[in-house]
This record gives C-alpha cells, structure tokens and sequence, in this order.
C-alpha cells in the first residue's frame, strides 16, 4: 500500500511554530532528543547513587551528598535507595532510550530515509512529544511528594506498589505518568506505521527500506499492540490506588472475591518482554545499516537480516513467561515459554551471523559509528548469550532476582541500545546540525565507554552469578556476600569513569553544534536517500520526491563507473 | 493548518488505533476471565446481582445508534448530506443517551450497596464500565468531528464517516462483550 498524501506544508515563521509546538518531523525529533538526554543524565546519577551505595555503604556521596540528602549527612537513605533503582529503571527505559531511539530517530529517519516529506499525521506527531512531556514532569513531580516517588521497582509489581507497600502519592503518580506516557508512544507508533506503509518513495520496495526502518517499523507495530496492555494494567492499578478497588491484593475479601497479585505480573510481562524487543529493534536496524556503510560492502543477507526481526518480534509476543518461572507457573507452562523463548535463538543466531558476515573481508573504516556499532555487536553477544541462562528454567531459579538478571538485561537492553543510540548520534549528526562532531572526542568517548561498561555489566554477571541479590540496600549485612566486596568496588569505579567519559559526549556534542566544521552533503559516503539532499536538510526535505531504483547497501560494485565505490538508491542499479 | 492525507492513511491509521483499544479491553477481559474463573462462585457470595434493565437498555439504544451511524455511510455514498446529518444527530442523541443509562446503573449500584470497593464483582463492573465510558467519550468527540466535516466538499469525507463508523461498532462490539460477560452470564 502506498499513496499516501506528500505535500509541502508552509514553513513556520514563528519561534513558538518553529520550535516548541512545531508539525515538523525533524524539529521533534531533535525536541525528542534533548528530552532523552536530559533523562539519561538524570537515571545516570541515579545510576551512580545506587553503584556508590553498594560498594562504599555508608558512605557520603561525594561533592553533592551532602546537597540531595542533607538529613543523613550525604549517605543515600535505604527508602530513598529503593526511589533510585525504581526510578533509575523507569526513566532510562521510558524515558531516555524510547525517547532517542524511538522518538528522536525514529521521526528523524523515517520520513527521510524512506523519501517523505514529513510523518503522514503531523499534528498528532507533535501532540505525541507532548504527552511524553507531560508524563515527564509528572513522573519528576512525584520526587516532590510527602512520601517521596515510587519505590517499588520498575516493574512495579503489587503489593509492592499498592497502598500497603507504597503509600503516598509518588507511586501513583508514577503510574499516571506511565500512561500518558502509553499515549504519547501508541501517538507515535500511529504515525511511524502509517507513514512507513503509506508513504514509501516510488519505487521503494518493503525489501528496498534501509534496515534502520524495518527495525523502527516493527518497533511501533509492537508498540501499537502491547503498550495498551500495560495501560490496561496502571489503570486498575490506579483504581487499586485512589478507589479502593483490590484488583491485585490477594485475600482482600474472604466472602466478595479477591485480587490477584501475580496478575499484574502476566499484564506487565505480556507488554514487558516486547517492549525489551521495542527498545532493541531500532538499535538493530541502525547497526545492521551501519555495519554495510562502514565495511563498504552490501549487507550480508539483508532481506534475511529484516525477516529475522520480524520472527524476533513475532516470537516476542509469545515468550513472557520467562520472566515468571518462579511464581508457581505450572511446569508444563514453564517447560513451553521456555521452548518458546529457546525459539528466538534462532532468528536472533541468524541476523547475528549477517552482522559478522557484512563485516567480513569487507574494507571497514572505522569511524565512530562504525566503533560503536561493533560495540553493540560485542556486548549484545554477551547479552543474548547469558539470556539463555535465564530463559532456561533450571538454572532461572538458581539466578532470578540476582544480579545477573540486571548484567545480563543491562548487557541487551541497556549497553547495546546505549551504543547504538551513540552509533546512531554521531552518524545522523552532520545531516541533523549540518556540521561534524570532533572524530578523536568521539573515539576516547567510544572507548572511555566501553571498557567500563563491561567492567560494570560482566561485574555484574559475576556478582549474581556469586548469589548477590536485586535491590538490597546493603546486601553486605550478609556474610556470605563479603567476598562480593572487591568486585562491586570495580563495578562502582567503572560506572564513574564510564559516567565521566559521558562528559566527554556531553563536551564534543556541545562543542560540534557551535564549532563542528561544516558537514558535506554525504559525510559519510552511503546511498540511503537522506543523504541525497543537503546538511540539514530544507523544511521540506525534498523538493522532488524520490525515485528508489536500488537498494540501501549498494557498495563495492566491480562495474561502477562513477569514481565512487556506492550507489546512491535514486540510481539504477549497475548490472555485473 | 491542515493536513491533506490519503483514504489509506485514514483507514489504515484509524484502524491501528481501534487494534490498539482492543488490546487494553482485551487484557481487561483477560483479567476478567482469570478473576471469575478462580472464584468459587459468580458472583462472589453475598454480592447480589445487578438488575438487567438498565444494562440491556443501554445494549438496545447503542445498538440501534450503531444502525443511525451506518446510515450516515450510506447517505453520504448517495450524496444525501441533509439525511446524513439527520442520523449522525440521532447517533449522538442514541450516543448520550447510553452514557445517561450507565450513570443511571452506577447510582442504581450506589442504591443497592454496591460501591467501587465493595468486592472484586462491584469493581470490575465499575471499572470496565469506566474505561468504557471513557471511549464512548471518545466516540461522540469523533461524531462531532464528522458532523463539523460533514459536507460534500470536504475531502474523503466517505473514508472519514467509515473510520468514525468503524471505532462506533467498535465501541458497540466491547459493550455487548461486556454485557454479556458483566450482567448476563
């Protein structure tokens, strides 16, 4: 299907139209931006406090203790700690990755790479960053509350986070802010899913769509099905809150029925484990483009690469129950999530072995994008493989809740998508601000991080693996746990260092948008249609709509007469 | 500043946002099933029944506002706007006339002790009825949206009165599940 409108709308005039409440794909998308790195700074400090607490414990908080906990001399306090790791999870989740992953690139890439001239719904597009707004100061309100926010862990399971477990306004605001924020992401997915099927260039074939789109593609299709579930889930949460409603308390009600505690655990997962797929595919997407453009080589098994996301995504849907392993699931239940979830090894196998297979014998510069995208294929390695430990019942009892759970998600949906966020930052960069950032800042930033992310999310696989347990405030108070000491030293020294080495982005970022040297057309030499049209491109990205004739990888070709080892897609494609 | 779009944008974005609303009343009723089939008894023991009147009045008037909406269709595939009108403000009078006879049940439950907390079968009625009502606040936003649009000049006006056709059936279809479920089994 095809046919959508692609007119040119008027450009604003005003600075409230041009920048605040702008329709304008790429001025959201930079709004999306901005929104996800405050966030990323705010759960890195988070992330921070957590780490200082469980390697010095009792300790001050350096330089700015003493300002955030005046009334415990510096030292996080153990209610506050609990805030920190349900915050630091929240945000980073919802808050800063599906903001640059989804929203930032998501509204950047799709109408230029697929040759729009804007998303197909402009209006509801803005009215989608919005809501996330609204559920952003929401969820920062609830710091401000008498009981302070919630603390009942990300996922926020009852009882935990009803009333008995969490009273006071933080928890509820949190699940208000939540479901704005499920508005704000079925909005966008709306938009992304539409304009993807509606608004394809001529000649753009599903197949012909750089794998950035089929990555952000599926990611709103799953975002449109499974989002709503977890609405459906805060809702009756929110009743249990201010209504006195016992939807999730068990036993509430010896003679009227009762709740189910180990319900919302079935909602939160069956919109849970998609959602680490939602994060994830658009970091897929953009390495698997990446990993071609930068080893100058077609991608190896592209239409195999876009076939093996979407089983993953398919089996998604499918695999929740992992999560639940130990909550008295039936055996014959555990024996088939766990089959099912074994399943997704196969695609996942399938478009990792393209990745190796694009970067093989191929002729890679090593750019930034391109380091960070090798970057991701490391750590998400070491991710899907300490998966299957956990997707295997035996050995999930022995390791759930430790802290191999938290290296091993961190490894997958926090390092990769990390990474390729970084990946994705330094590429689009020239083509969003029209100029390049600084390529040495870049490298000691790609190394500064990744080394200490492993130091911090194998250290973690360690300390769980040695019985270390989620979500204790001193989890020393154990004896048996002493000899963890060491190892969560060097994963606090890493986290700081890796946060320090984030200055180094946060330094070149700045740096490049007022001093970068003026970006080229096509920096980066690749043949995707953004970088047919100048850096940053006009108001209406294309003057002319696009004609694809080829696909997104053509690199290499023995036959190309054009002193240029790519083919751009608006050209016919140079027979053998 | 308006935007021009495509029948297929139209239908196909409207149509991912009823899938998206079937998903959250889909996870509803799978809540539903787990709480009922897990009881004992249903309802709960000394949790009296809610009379049916008013409920099936509420099926009936959604009902035949849904037989209204379709009418709108086909006066505007005849280009008949003066009739299309003529039933799209009936389907909004049928439209406010259901939410009247839920508020109407939710004081009758008031009447017979039946609160929001008193017990899960009180509860899932209150809540699902709700959340509905919220959509159905949703549904007459987009009936007033066609009555402003309702004109011949206006641009895929047949596609715009079949989307708004479609999430009103939409409506209608979650109500009788949760007639049938709720108040008659």
């Amino acid at each position: 299907m095809s046919g959508g409108y692609n007119e040119i709308h008027p450009e604003p005039t005003t600075f409230w139209s041009k920048y605040i409440f702008s329709f304008d794909h790429k001025v959201i998308a930079k709004q999306f931006l901005w929104y996800g790195i405050f966030f990323l700074g705010v759960g890195g400090l988070m992330a921070l406090l957590i780490r200082w607490t469980l390697a010095y414990p009792g300790v001050p908080f350096p330089v700015i203790g003493n300002l955030l906990f005046p009334g415990s001399n510096g030292i996080v306090p153990p209610d506050t700690y609990a805030m920190l790791f349900t915050l630091h999870g929240t945000i980073m989740i919802f808050y800063a990755i599906t903001p640059i992953l989804i929203g930032a690139f998501g509204n950047y890439c799709i109408p230029l790479m697929i040759g729009a001239r804007d998303m197909a719904f402009p209006l509801l597009n803005m009215l989608s960053f919005w809501f996330a707004f609204l559920s952003g100061v929401v969820l920062l309100i609830s710091f401000v509350t008498p009981l302070g926010a919630a603390a009942g862990g990300w996922t926020s399971y009852p009882t935990l986070s009803t009333l008995i477990g969490s009273p006071g306004a933080g928890q509820t605001l949190w699940c208000v802010a939540i479901f704005l924020f499920g508005i704000s992401s079925t909005m966008g997915a709306v938009n992304y899913v539409t304009t993807v099927i509606t608004l394809r260039a001529p000649g753009m074939g599903y197949f012909d769509m750089p794998l950035t789109i089929w990555g952000l593609w599926l990611t709103a299709i799953l975002n449109a099905i499974f989002v709503p579930v977890l609405g459906a889930g805060v809702i009756l949460l929110i009743l249990d809150r201010i209504m006195g409603t016992t939807f999730f308390l068990a036993g509430a009600s010896a003679t009227s029925g009762s709740g189910d505690p180990v319900l919302f655990q079935h909602v939160f997962w069956i919109f849970g484990h998609p959602e680490v797929y939602i994060l994830i595919l658009p970091a897929w997407g953009i390495v698997s483009d990446l990993l071609s453009f930068f080893s100058r080589k077609p991608a190896f098994g592209a239409k195999a690469t876009a076939l093996s996301m979407t089983s993953i995504s398919i089996l998604s849907t499918l695999v929740y129950g992992h999560h639940m392993f130990t909550t008295q699931m039936s055996p014959l239940l555990t024996q088939s999530f766990m089959t099912l979830t074994m399943t997704i090894s196969i695609p996942s196998a399938i478009f990792f072995a393209n990745w190796l297979g694009t970067i093989w014998r191929g002729s890679i510069r090593f750019d930034s994008p391109m380091l960070f995208s090798l970057g991701v294929v490391f750590v998400f390695g070491l991710g899907g493989l300490t998966g299957l430990h956990l997707g295997t019942t035996t050995t999930d009892l022995y390791l759930h809740d430790t802290y191999f759970v938290v290296g091993h998600f961190h490894y997958t949906m926090a390092a990769s998508v990390l990474l390729g966020g970084f990946a994705g930052t330094y590429f689009w960069f020239p083509k969003m601000f029209g100029r390049m950032m600084n390529e040495t800042l870049a490298k000691i930033h790609f190394w500064g991080t990744m080394i200490p992310l492993n130091g911090i999310f194998f250290g973690m696989l360690l300390v769980g693996y040695g019985g270390m347990h989620r979500r204790i405030y001193n989890p020393f108070i154990y004896e048996s746990l002493q000899r963890l000491i060491p190892v969560n030293n060097i994963i606090t020294i890493s986290a700081i260092l890796m946060g320090a080495f984030q200055l180094v982005f946060v330094y070149n970022f700045i740096l490049s948008l007022r001093k970068g040297a003026k970006a080229e057309q096509n920096p980066w030499q690749v043949g995707t249609l953004e970088w047919t049209i100048p850096s940053p491109p006009p108001h209406h990205n294309y003057d002319e709509i696009p004609v694809v004739k080829c696909g997104p990888h053509e690199f290499g070709n023995p036959n190309l007469k054009t002193g240029r080892d790519f083919q751009y897609q608006t050209e016919e494609l140079v027979q053998a | 500043m308006t935007f021009k779009r495509s029948e297929a944008q139209i239908n196909l974005a409207s149509n991912i946002v009823i899938i998206s609303m079937a998903m959250l009343f889909a996870t509803l009723f799978m809540g539903y099933a787990i709480y009922r089939t897990s009881a004992p008894m249903w309802p709960p023991y000394g949790t009296k029944k809610v009379s049916l009147l008013l409920p099936s009045l509420s099926t009936l008037t959604l009902f035949i506002s849904s037989f209204f909406c379709h009418q709108v269709f086909v006066n505007c595939k005849k280009d008949d706007f003066k009739k299309a009108h003529f039933n799209l403000n009936l389907t909004i009078l049928l439209g406010v006339g259901f939410m009247v006879s839920q508020g109407l049940l939710w004081f009758q439950m008031k009447g017979a002790g039946l609160y929001v907390s008193s017990g899960i079968f009180a509860s899932l009625t209150y809540a699902f009825t709700w959340i509905h009502f919220a959509h159905m606040v949703l549904g007459l936003l987009a009936l007033f949206y066609l009555k402003r649009v309702l004109k011949p000049e206006t641009i895929n006006i047949l596609t715009k009165t079949s989307s708004v056709e479609n999430f009103w059936y939409f409506l209608e279809i979650v109500w009788i599940i949760m007639f049938i479920t709720l108040f008659v089994f």
